[in-house]
């Protein structure tokens, strides 16, 4: 996918942002936590899922947003998540069993484990999972519907959109502590803030 | 103790704050710092009661603790666990309830609107829900002053419910709130800007002005949304209230007689180690919102009190309400940005009464609002579960897209309700709360009806295609007050009818919640809670418990609970 927003680099601007703000933004972008929770098929199933709600392979390698690291840390941590669903698991609980979940519908519609699909596949495995009824004896206690906009969706989208380099795919002007904005007219951008190619000057 | 917080970006509060000991026997031990809790602090300690108010969470220093960063904000929110269910699942912690000092007014969008006259006889008028046991013009000062205290800013004229004007001049609106604006005023459709929003469009004492960052769900770095930890708990510590922080209560222990002699809590040190403390008090005021007081109240059985403290009328945890807070967005072929300015900044309550022409009773209004981009990611794949090319598209739209919040009245009913759930405890060991909250025919269609409307704005102001996602935001109603034991378990003045020294002011006393933002109106019942304890505690009046209004209650017809 062309960028819509080819000269985007919000980190240009961090000199403009708080220090606490800053601390914890680059702290994001330069300490990728180390896997400690899941086992080594359950991060390789993780991350295969990440490819496809998140497709990165058109960016730069050192331009990729890490996802499944942040995701193990938070079930690591027992990260405090405010509310559960009284017919779903605690959250760490509840990415085990929807990572096994996976290999399951996997292996009932294609005779393989979820990370071994190619893309293709692994899409079919996951509109599966999407429409609420896949193949798996996991899902006949998990509510794949819940599982999939909940733990998946939601989480996999919540650790991308808090990083910088998916600001710069999306125009978000990041942090705005001190400096504020002036330009609220018309959606204009602020004079250090990027163009929208083809639409803006 | 020494305190040393920022609470805006030019104003510390570095001051002296006096301590009690918990085996003192103090005035007032109140429980929460939010809306109800702080205003009360304030106001009783000004009228010179001692006063130690407990609070579960931290400080929030506006320099260190809060960022512009929607990932990095999730100590402001109340994170602890709490389990949900029914048939429409209420998602808790984040955006419906706070922790630290201040409470949810620290993170709320500041829309501070009053509740109409007509909030108050919902049963008289529509058959439905409950009377309040007070009119709008009992309250009507309090909003006044509020509004003067918090302060609000608005239009000069707000037309609805009773007609009043603000005291502070409106803030500009950023282009995604222009565009609620743009889309009423083409289909003709009375709109208000400027909120009526809790940030004023100027300094205000030790608070900088806006600079339109639109990071308000975030906490406000800036100092110019007023939350209750900016606006009264800085005058509450001056007057010599404790604010004991880091405090989680647990029970209300009572004595032989039936008073309240106090509140047990965990106190949790910085070093992380946890002590077990009783606080004195000659009366206790529960302010921890419509989750956590109902939580206290039933965690605290006794002999005497076998179904929890103040629930002879077993309704307490009953009649849980949320707001109706479905996000209706469209796209625009021109950029919106919709992150810059507040996102709270214009209104229409055209549709807040009850209309005959509709096939439901009360109503809705329209609010601006303005999803960051996390926010935005999780609207988009909870609308249809969209994922891969199809979602990095979609948020590839995100600086075309403007939103409208439809803030619906959710009516009272006693299956949408509070509990204790039978097993799970939180990190303390206490017992935790259990949500139950589903959705009856006359909120479903007055949610569809408040979409299509918001639809129907957003596509007068432009936009090529709309979308939407229910959503639920505020919560009250659990300790509702009215006329009598029987119905209610607070009577006008927020007092436990079974428990003489026991208040409850917060949210959770609401009988119904209109299509306002509660904090003004929880605000406003505390200030007038306090001005009545004024008078009431040398008067005497918390000796014996309080009597039912007989002759109101037999006008006053009350669904079972």
């Amino acid at each position: 996918m062309r960028s819509r927003y080819p000269k985007a680099d919000v980190l240009a601007q961090r000199g403009h942002w708080d220090d606490a703000t800053r601390e914890v933004v680059l702290d994001r972008v330069h300490n990728v936590p180390r896997f400690a929770f899941f086992k080594p098929h359950e991060q390789a199933t993780l991350i295969a899922l990440s490819d496809r709600v998140l497709p990165q392979a058109q960016r730069e390698p050192d331009r990729r947003v890490p996802i499944a690291p942040r995701i193990d840390q938070s079930c690591g941590t027992g990260k405090l998540e405010g509310f559960r669903f009284d017919n779903m698991p605690p959250l760490a609980d509840a990415w085990r069993r929807g990572l096994q979940g996976l290999d399951q519908t996997a292996e009932a519609l294609h005779g393989a484990d979820f990370c071994d699909l190619d893309g293709a596949r692994q899409d079919e495995v996951l509109q599966s999972i999407r429409a609420g009824s896949p193949p798996g004896e996991v899902w006949q206690h998990l509510p794949a519907q819940r599982w999939w906009i909940y733990i998946a969706l939601r989480q996999i989208a919540g650790v991308y959109y808090a990083h910088p380099y998916a600001w710069d795919e999306i125009g978000f002007g990041g942090p705005a502590y001190p400096r504020g904005y002036f330009a609220l007219n018309h959606g204009a951008p602020e004079p250090w803030e990027p163009r929208e190619a083809g639409v803006e000057q | 103790m020494k305190l040393h917080v920022h609470l805006s970006s030019d104003w510390i509060l570095d001051t002296e704050m006096r301590e009690y000991r918990p085996r003192e026997t103090v005035d007032f031990c109140i429980v929460g710092t939010g809306a109800g809790g702080g205003v009360l602090a304030q106001r009783l300690a000004r009228a010179g009661f001692s006063v130690v108010a407990l609070e579960a969470g931290q400080w929030h220093d506006s320099e260190r603790d809060m960022v512009s960063d929607e990932a990095g904000s999730a100590r402001l929110y109340w994170n602890d666990l709490r389990i949900t269910g029914g048939a429409d699942p209420l998602e808790l912690g984040a955006n419906n309830s706070g922790k630290g000092v201040g409470g949810s007014t620290v993170h709320y969008a500041g829309f501070c609107p009053r509740l109409h006259p007509s909030d108050f006889h919902v049963r008289t008028r529509d058959g439905v829900a409950a009377d309040w046991p007070i009119s709008y013009e009992e309250i009507e000062p309090y909003y006044a002053q509020m509004e003067r205290e918090y302060p609000v800013s608005g239009p000069a004229r707000f037309p609805w419910g009773k007609p009043h004007g603000y005291p502070y001049a409106p803030l500009q609106a950023g282009t995604a709130g222009q565009m609620l604006i743009q889309g009423c005023t083409r289909l003709g459709i009375p709109v208000v800007a400027g909120g009526p929003v809790a940030i004023p469009a100027g300094r205000f004492g030790k608070r900088p002005h806006c600079i339109m960052r639109g990071f308000c769900l975030l906490g406000c770095k800036v100092g110019a949304k007023s939350s209750i930890h900016l606006s009264h708990i800085p005058d509450a510590i001056a007057n010599g209230a404790e604010i004991r922080t880091g405090c989680m209560a647990r029970e209300i222990p009572t004595d032989e007689s039936g008073r309240a002699t106090g509140v047990r809590y965990y106190r949790t040190l910085e070093n992380g180690h946890v002590l077990e403390e009783e606080q004195r008090a000659r009366a206790v005021i529960v302010a921890g919102y419509a989750i956590e007081t109902p939580r206290l109240l039933l965690n605290s059985k006794s002999g005497r009190f076998p179904d929890g403290l103040a629930n002879s009328s077993g309704i307490v945890g009953k009649h849980l309400m949320a707001q109706a807070g479905p996000v209706v967005w469209g796209r625009f072929a021109e950029p919106i940005r919709q992150y810059k300015a507040p996102p709270a900044c214009a209104c229409s309550e055209e549709f807040y009464e009850t209309d005959p022409h509709n096939d439901f009773v009360r109503g809705y209004a329209l609010q601006t609002v303005a999803p960051l981009p996390i926010a935005m990611a999780h609207l988009l794949v909870d609308e249809t579960g969209c994922f891969g090319e199809e979602l990095l598209r979609k948020m590839q739209d995100y600086n075309h897209y403007a939103a409208i919040g439809v803030l619906g009245e959710i009516l009272p009913d006693p299956r949408n309700r509070v509990t204790i759930h039978p097993t799970a405890t939180d990190q303390l060991g206490i017992s935790v709360p259990y949500v139950q909250f589903s959705l009856f025919e006359n909120d479903k269609r007055m949610m569809a009806a408040g979409i299509a409307r918001a639809r129907h704005v957003l596509g007068a102001a432009g936009a090529t295609e709309t979308h939407f996602v229910p959503r639920f935001a505020h919560l009250v109603g659990t300790c509702r007050m009215g006329f009598t034991p029987r119905d209610s378990v607070v009577d006008r003045w927020c007092r436990s009818w079974d428990v003489p020294n026991l208040l409850i002011c917060d949210g959770s006393v609401l009988v119904t919640q209109g299509s306002a933002n509660p904090a003004l109106t929880i605000s406003a019942l505390a200030a007038r809670t306090a001005d009545w304890l004024r008078r009431a505690v040398p008067a005497g009046e918390l000796a014996a418990r309080p009597a039912g209004r007989q002759a109101a209650a037999q006008r006053q017809s009350v669904e079972a609970v």
